[in-house]
């Protein structure tokens, strides 16, 4: 059964380390290991601060037995869109859709109906 | 930047002749370095000294931060004093270097120390958790998870969770001040064989501008991290750094590009 955490966190940077903490706290439940807690926090981080300053951002976490599902917006950056929808980065370039690829197991962009955007980031225990 | 550690010859060699004779052997070898050039003059050079850096280090552990990131800040004081160093000058190098060294460290507590005002048993806490992941990290053959770095740190999750936090507060202060001014540029990035083959890669040709900003020692950790795909525990390993100081290099480096890319 997949319990589920909710959080509003304005976007300005004083927040993310509260927001860090909270993605730590939540992982530990899950019994990631550091390197994975530090992973899903890092996926975060990037994802936010592309996200702008503005206002605030909603987060929502499904804990499962194996993992956790993120749910990062909506998002009105559509920049943050096309940075993950692009195919995949040439060698040497380090792009958001990279770094997702790399601390992530698997990421999507969904559209609300607002036009906006919401990211899914899926963070498996003990994977890779 | 790989703090040298295992070397120890040279330190013995140093130890083992009369301090007139160190002073003329540390003399020539200060002339070949900035009269000719010959870096390998300026490598053996920091290993002689390097005992210094860490007699001076030890005056600053249990403030805080971990004792091997005071001894990495020592040793770039240490090359700043390398390179500065005037022939003309009648001190000895380690005479020279101390004050250099000492500032060096000072300057780092000052500069990068608390950005919030943390309490101390958090920031030794913080500063003991890397030793506690690295020799959990060798025991289990996987990363911790927060439970057991807890149970080694005889405290609590929270507690653990609490103070990875802390450090991250203290560390991105440093950020905007990173590797691009000539004053910040870590002089150690010019050691080692892994930065100078990452100079020569194919790959650098297509890095971002931004990515080309980061020191070598930056942009290795985060070749092997993104291109590569090794985790932290690994690039530890290679670079000679603790697991904790890769995670906050790659968050520094990604914040630093952001910035860069945003001017």
């Amino acid at each position: 059964m997949r319990e589920r955490i909710d959080l509003e966190a304005p976007l300005s940077g004083d927040f993310q380390a509260v927001v860090r903490l909270i993605i730590g706290g939540i992982a530990e439940r899950v019994d990631f290991a550091f390197e994975e807690i530090d992973d899903l926090q890092l996926a975060v981080e990037r994802l936010l601060a592309e996200a702008g300053t503005i206002g605030s951002v909603r987060l929502s976490f499904e804990v499962g037995a194996n993992g956790i599902r993120t749910r990062v917006g909506p998002l009105s950056e559509h920049k943050v869109a096309e940075a993950l929808r692009d195919g995949d980065a040439m060698p040497g370039e380090l792009t958001l859709r990279r770094i997702l690829q790399t601390v992530v197991d698997s990421f999507g962009v969904d559209e609300s109906d607002d036009g906006r955007i919401v990211v899914r980031l899926e963070k498996l225990k003990g994977v890779g | 930047m790989n703090l040298p550690r295992g070397n120890h010859a040279s330190a013995d060699a140093r130890r083992a002749t009369s301090p007139e004779r160190a002073r003329e052997e540390d003399r020539e070898l200060l002339r070949r370095y900035h009269e000719t050039g010959d870096t390998t003059a300026r490598e053996e050079l920091i290993q002689r000294h390097l005992p210094l850096v860490r007699s001076l280090a030890r005056r600053y552990a249990g403030r805080g931060e971990a004792l091997e990131d005071i001894e990495q800040v020592g040793a770039i004081g240490l090359i700043k004093a390398i390179d500065r160093f005037e022939l003309e000058r009648e001190v000895s190098l380690a005479t020279y270097a101390t004050p250099n060294v000492v500032g060096e460290i000072k300057r780092h507590f000052r500069d990068k120390g608390w950005a919030i005002r943390v309490p101390r048993a958090l920031q030794e806490l913080n500063a003991s958790m890397s030793g506690a992941i690295e020799r959990l990290t060798g025991r289990l053959g996987r990363s911790p998870s927060i439970a057991e770095i807890a149970e080694e740190l005889k405290t609590t999750p929270e507690e653990v969770l609490e103070a990875m936090e802390v450090g991250s507060a203290y560390s991105t202060v440093s950020l905007s001040s990173g590797p691009t001014g000539d004053e910040e540029l870590d002089p150690l990035e010019t050691i080692g064989g892994e930065d100078a083959e990452f100079e020569r890669s194919e790959d650098r040709a297509a890095l971002e501008p931004a990515l080309e900003r980061l020191a070598p020692r930056e942009r290795e950790i985060l070749r092997m991290r993104f291109e590569e795909g090794l985790p932290q525990t690994q690039i530890a390993q290679r670079v000679g750094l603790s697991q904790m100081h890769v995670s906050r290099l790659i968050r520094k480096s990604l914040a630093l590009m952001r910035e860069e890319l945003l001017r």
